[in-house]
């Protein structure tokens, strides 16, 4: 039972370093835990198509909030 | 495991990273504040795809790059690289593709609904800047 789930848990740890290092040729801009926070998002039944518009939305807002910061500065 | 709206809460932190809240919090932006702003902009950008997708379905139908597995277009991607004179970034997105476990033997349920997500996100980082 134990080296069942062990056996899992290795086949995901692999699953997800072949996701990072695609993500990382394709440029995506997510880091692991962002990462690891859509895979799961994916698994809940999220479109995956709404699910990047989201991320960019999230970029442009922080982008904007750390281009204001760099202006005050 | 997490619910949607906890997951999507923790996006929008991991989205703040980097960002000073001591200076802001005297300027009068909050970082509760602006979490609450942000959880809202990712819940609406979630939800008009989902009534934009309904639209675009019921009116032409799904495009033939929609319908394309997740897999077949990043060796498009590759394809693309390769036309570019990036041979080895190629070749090394499609050797890693090739290291990605069916469904079954991942232990994810999710592979291909993962990697359309990366499709899509494809190129919309900044390059990574280059350091003398």
């Amino acid at each position: 039972m134990a080296s069942a789930a062990n056996a899992n848990l290795n086949a995901v740890r692999e699953t997800m370093d072949v996701l990072l290092e695609i993500s990382r040729l394709l440029n995506t801009g997510l880091d692991l835990e962002s990462l690891s926070i859509c895979v799961r998002l994916c698994e809940q039944g999220i479109n995956p198509e709404a699910l990047s518009a989201v991320i960019k939305e999230l970029r442009k807002a922080s982008e904007s909030l750390k281009t204001s910061e760099n202006c005050t500065n | 495991s997490s619910s949607i709206t906890e997951l999507l809460g923790t996006l929008c932190d991991c989205s703040l990273s980097g960002v000073s809240w001591k200076r802001r919090a005297l300027g009068g932006v909050s970082k509760e504040g602006f979490r609450r702003a942000l959880k809202r902009r990712a819940y609406d950008a979630l939800l008009s795809k989902l009534f934009l997708d309904g639209s675009k379905v019921s009116s032409s139908g799904p495009s033939a790059t929609a319908q394309t597995p997740p897999r077949n277009r990043v060796l498009m991607i590759c394809f693309d690289l390769r036309v570019a004179g990036c041979r080895e970034e190629a070749e090394r997105l499609e050797d890693q593709l090739g290291r990605l476990p069916e469904e079954a033997s991942s232990g994810l349920k999710e592979i291909d609904a993962v990697l359309e997500l990366l499709v899509h996100l494809a190129g919309s980082a900044p390059p990574p800047s280059t350091s003398f």
